[in-house]
């Protein structure tokens, strides 16, 4: 495969991971304040994804690929809330660990890695379209 | 003779050319002054053609200024342009008068 | 240098550039990888020197660049510039920049060879 397509396919699987990434940021966002159903129960657990980078040897760039969609282990704040109905004993709620901050700034951040395979993706494409016109008479 | 360039090579052509025009009208007096115009003319668009290779080769290393590239391969195709116009008219005013009947 | 024909020397530039188009695609599809370090082709004047030995070495004619292979390759970047907990060294500004460079450099060689394709077919044309 030549360099440009093989650009194509590097740009592509920016687009997916980054699709993917913005997806279980949605996903922490709208689940933000999802606690259990039973007193003492745990909450929803914030996800995290991971990216793995391979290496392709012939074209010289590297795809991207969402390695793992983990959770995140930081502990789940308590909130005094004696009439939910995950509340234990004393009155405490466990709420998910999702900061509604940290997922917006990574949200944006995942929105701009987006522009960018894209930019790349449409240079490659002009660059093909360049040299294919080299034919075309004037 | 670099590549390309050599079959852009104008000026034998159009040396023979301007010698026989000038001995075929020899009575005329701008015949001499004419054909010095042309040898001129063809080794002008010999010289941009060259200057134009030269700086384009440097650009495609990456040590041209973008202008002076665009200005030396715009000159060598006007040059280049005319020269062969004049050389078409030059063929077929040969044929015009080898067709003459005597 | 020996005279270098221009039409071989522009096909050998593109085809690098479409390298360092493919690594700036990596850089920027791995902007957030954990332990990922943004890579590079060698430079264009050390691809020539390279090549113009061993064509020497070998016979005239033609080098023998496969649109296939990368005939030169891609290395890591040097990077002076702060290491994050994740060692990724992708800087987002520095590879758009770069994709200019590559955006220009092809307009150019595109358009060079172009015109003297087209000065070519008048001079042919009868």
């Amino acid at each position: 495969m030549d360099a440009l397509t093989a650009t194509l396919k590097i740009a592509a699987s920016g687009l997916g991971a980054q699709s993917e990434r913005l997806r279980i940021v949605s996903e922490n966002l709208a689940n933000a304040q999802s606690t259990g159903n039973f007193p003492g129960a745990d909450p929803y657990q914030r996800k995290t994804v991971t990216f793995v980078s391979e290496l392709d040897r012939v074209s010289g760039g590297s795809v991207v690929e969402v390695g793992a969609i983990d959770r995140d282990p930081s502990a789940f704040p308590l909130e005094f809330q004696p009439g939910n109905v995950a509340a234990d004993e004393n009155g405490y709620v466990k709420l998910p660990n999702v900061n509604v901050l940290i997922e917006m700034a990574d949200m944006t951040e995942a929105n701009r890695s987006y522009e960018a395979n894209l930019q790349v993706i449409r240079q490659a494409r002009d660059l093909i379209s360049m040299t294919i016109d080299l034919m075309r008479t004037p | 003779m670099i590549g390309p360039v050599g079959a852009l090579r104008l000026t034998p052509a159009l040396g023979t050319e301007t010698a026989r025009t000038s001995s075929l009208q020899d009575g005329a007096v701008a015949g001499s002054s004419f054909a010095d115009a042309l040898a001129q003319a063809a080794s002008r668009t010999v010289g941009k053609l060259e200057n134009a290779e030269q700086v384009s080769l440097e650009a495609l290393k990456g040590n041209a200024d973008t202008r002076e590239v665009v200005d030396a391969v715009m000159s060598a195709q006007q040059t280049l342009q005319a020269a062969v116009a004049i050389r078409d008219k030059i063929v077929t005013a040969y044929l015009e008068v080898s067709r003459m009947s005597i | 240098m020996e005279p270098v024909n221009l039409f071989d020397l522009a096909t050998r530039q593109s085809q690098w550039l479409a390298v360092r188009q493919t690594a700036i695609a990596g850089n920027v599809a791995n902007a957030n990888t954990p332990g990922y370090l943004a890579r590079d082709v060698e430079p264009f004047e050390k691809v020539l020197e390279r090549t113009a030995v061993s064509l020497s070495a070998t016979q005239q004619g033609h080098l023998g660049f496969g649109a296939t292979e990368a005939a030169f390759g891609t290395r890591v970047q040097e990077y002076d510039g702060a290491i994050l907990p994740s060692k990724n060294t992708v800087v987002m500004e520095t590879e758009l920049m770069k994709a200019g460079e590559v955006r220009r450099a092809f307009e150019l060689n595109t358009a060079i060879v172009k015109a003297f394709h087209s000065m070519l077919l008048t001079v042919s044309k009868g």
